[in-house]
């Protein structure tokens, strides 16, 4: 059995399960700086706050597991990623915090907003620059991260990291879409337009501008061009069935294809850079540990994350239905 | 509240191993790695998963699931516990690897589990926990009794505080006792330190130190005070025993002497003062003045903290005390270190240390001003009657006689 390749499957799943799910909370995180009516962002927080601790836990899974199964890739992408990752982790403990304390504060519970949405927005840009990262290629010197902490400060990573921001304030804004009634529905309508068209340009122009800059991501193209054609296709399909639902009658059409235009945008992201675990340099069968290691993680997944899916799915099916006008003790 | 901030600034963990020691995160990954996965899977997503449903589902799941999901939320943390320590006592005492190019190749998955000091870290771990738990809520309890509110909360936690202490508080010293046995045996430097002794061989009878002000440089310490005669006995059992000192640790093996030395005064002094609090608690309740002798009182709310300050102690003895291995005998801590330059580092650090503080500021304002309000506002306890079942299970009454009595809106 291939067990590296089922390693990389699962820590693939988390990270999309992350993306996903965490996607829509911190783009509502995002979002929570514009409206000036206390009353929509406390709602619009109480949407998100029963399960968005079980959503944060996806990315520690997918890093433990490329920690477990690929120490090697592990040891080399964490500190070629020094910098967004370091700030990301506060903008993520920034926004976690603020989830407490503005609920023990209410005159003045706007500065906790504020330090909810920058936690958020910085958090989500971090992750954005890391992709535009992955994609540009890391230098390695055999083991060791050869190049300098600051290669991901390029505009092509700042053009992605917008893209990525763009794409979670349209799942943010599709959840609002879901779970909201009366002037958080209508609020939520507003951004979605103009966060979809936004979102769609973006990811148009960085695609365009990674084929066009580097020679890696052309190869894939040419490699893989009715797949990649496929996808893109799909996902302008997607983008424009996406705007059509704003507003609908179906509450939560927006949201589901805003997750499938992420997936989609990670797959096409897959298709570029596997096999390679540290891209264009070392594929994931030369990054991995040994078997004794991939086989403990790999039966401890299969027996556990069954559990795990089914107990998330649960608590996402308790808080189901619009998010109440008074809270969730109502 | 404590969760929320714990749960955010333990996320950042999973990430350091490759962050800031990416060579350890290449080495140990086949490990360590393996460990946390699982931590992971059966623990963070436990307790984040039912944590939605504790706080905010009472009234959507009804009280039984609440319990339920209030259980798992405990049973996540405690497996957690686990695994982490787990982990950590592998980096003290590794076992069951074999290495191969630098890298390491996990043999025997049961030894590196259940690796020699995890078996005593564990519970010496968890009672503390317990312990602070305890500590924090008895000093609230009598903070209450002093300024005359809440006097019936204030009355249980105390009696429950403390009596729990009373069990905890003898168990932990025999742990304790039995980990500092295989603490000597498996890390001798670590120990060696922690007692403050240079030479190979101490003068006889020693002393205990309480404080000291080691100098590395010259291996030797330049100011001691010490109890006479009391270091021959607590470390020799015997009136003119020696005790073996730093010394006969080569000098580039060596911890440094002040950081190990202090976190297990920490410990050790605020477990003397807890121990014989516990004795004055029980002496108290027999002659029925455990609620009214102010001087228990308010060495009680002085005690608040110092659970959280004793365990902290006891990690930095455990940290410290490794140096300078990151795996005992295994890798050395200089050469785990990521390729990430200095100044960098620096400036992360720095930017942590604000936001930490920004942190542990909300968080210590807001804590304090809960207490200040006292218990009216959070949810009903069972009465305290007789037995302790009923002070057990508060979450199934409160949620019972909630649902008999909806708030009204």
């Amino acid at each position: 059995m291939d067990l590296p390749l089922f390693s990389a499957l699962f820590a693939v799943c988390s990270l999309l399960l992350y993306i996903l799910l965490d996607g829509f909370d911190l783009g509502v995180g995002a979002l929570l700086l514009l409206p000036r009516d206390e009353h929509v962002r406390d709602r619009m927080v109480d949407s998100i706050v029963p399960i968005w601790d079980g959503n944060e836990t996806w990315l520690i899974m997918a890093g433990i597991t490329l920690f477990a199964a690929f120490p090697v890739a592990y040891g080399i992408l964490l500190p070629a990623f020094y910098l967004p990752l370091m700030i990301m982790l506060l903008g993520l403990g920034l926004r976690g915090v603020s989830f407490e304390f503005r609920m023990q504060v209410s005159r003045a519970r706007w500065a906790w907003d504020i330090a909810f949405g920058l936690g958020s927005i910085v958090a989500a840009l971090m992750q954005g620059l890391i992709v535009g990262g992955l994609i540009q290629g890391v230098a390695v010197d055999g083991e060791r991260f050869s190049g300098s902490v600051f290669d991901v400060c390029t505009a092509f990573c700042l053009m992605v990291a917008i893209s990525v921001l763009a794409g979670y304030v349209v799942l943010g804004a599709g959840w609002l879409h879901l779970k909201g009634t009366g002037p958080v529905r209508m609020f939520a309508e507003r951004s979605l337009r103009v966060a979809a068209v936004a979102f769609v340009s973006l990811a148009i122009l960085s695609t365009a501008a990674a084929a066009v800059a580097y020679e890696t991501v052309m190869t894939a193209w040419a490699a893989h061009p009715v797949l990649l054609t496929a996808i893109s296709v799909t996902f302008l399909a997607v983008a424009l069935m996406l705007l059509r639902a704003v507003g609908a009658r179906a509450d939560g059409r927006p949201f589901y294809l805003g997750l499938t235009l992420f997936a989609l945008g990670v797959i096409g992201l897959g298709v570029v850079i596997l096999p390679y675990m540290v891209p264009y340099r070392l594929t994931l069968w030369e990054a991995a540990s040994a078997r004794s290691s991939q086989l403990f993680v790999l039966i401890g997944a299969l027996v556990v994350t069954p559990i795990v899916l089914g107990y998330s799915a649960f608590a996402y099916y308790v808080f189901r239905g619009k998010t109440p006008e008074h809270g969730w003790e109502t | 509240m404590g969760f929320g901030v714990g749960v955010v600034t333990g996320i950042v963990l999973s990430f350091e191993f490759g962050l800031g020691f990416a060579r350890f995160g290449q080495m140990a990954g086949p490990a360590i790695g393996p460990m946390i996965a699982l931590e992971v899977l059966t623990s963070f997503f436990l307790e984040a998963g039912f944590l939605g449903i504790m706080l905010f589902g009472l009234n959507r799941v009804g009280p039984k699931l609440h319990f339920f999901a209030t259980c798992m939320v405990a049973l996540g943390t405690l497996l957690s516990a686990t695994w982490i320590l787990s982990a950590n006592s592998w980096m003290q005492t590794p076992d069951g690897v074999a290495i191969d190019h630098g890298h390491v190749v996990v043999t025997d998955w049961l030894r590196v589990v259940v690796n020699p000091s995890w078996l005593i870290r564990l519970p010496h771990m968890l009672t503390a926990a317990y312990l602070t738990a305890c500590f924090l809520v008895s000093g609230i309890g009598a903070w209450y009794l002093l300024r005359k509110e809440h006097l019936e909360f204030g009355k249980r936690t105390v009696s429950l505080g403390m009596g729990f202490a009373t069990v905890l508080i003898a168990v932990q010293v025999f742990i304790g006792d039995i980990l500092y046995g295989r603490m000597l045996q498996y890390q001798p430097s670590k120990m060696q330190a922690a007692e403050g002794f240079w030479e190979t061989e101490s003068e006889s009878p020693a002393p205990y130190y309480w404080i000291i002000v080691p100098d590395q440089e010259s291996q030797r310490n330049r100011f001691t005070l010490g109890t006479p005669y009391l270091g021959s006995i607590w470390l020799t059992h015997s009136l003119d025993g020696r005790v073996k000192g730093l010394k006969n640790t080569p000098r580039d093996r060596q911890p440094y002497m002040g950081l190990v030395f202090y976190g297990f005064r920490t410990m050790y002094g605020i477990a003397i003062l807890m121990f014989s609090l516990v004795v004055a608690s029980l002496w108290l309740r027999l002659r029925g003045r455990l609620f009214t002798a102010r001087w228990f009182l308010r060495a009680l709310v002085v005690m608040t903290p110092s659970g959280v300050l004793a365990t902290l102690g006891g990690w930095y003895l455990a940290e410290t005390g490794r140096q300078p291995w990151v795996i005992y005998g295994v890798l050395r801590t200089v050469d785990a270190v990521s390729p990430v330059p200095p100044n960098v580092l620096l400036s992360t650090l720095i930017l942590f240390i604000c936001v930490y503080t920004l942190f542990l500021t909300g968080f210590l304002a807001y804590t304090g001003r809960l207490i200040r309000r006292g218990p009216d506002e959070a949810p009903e306890y069972a009465e305290a009657r007789g037995s302790l079942k009923p002070a057990l299970m508060p979450a199934i009454s409160n949620a019972a006689s909630r649902a008999v009595q909806p708030k009204e809106a």
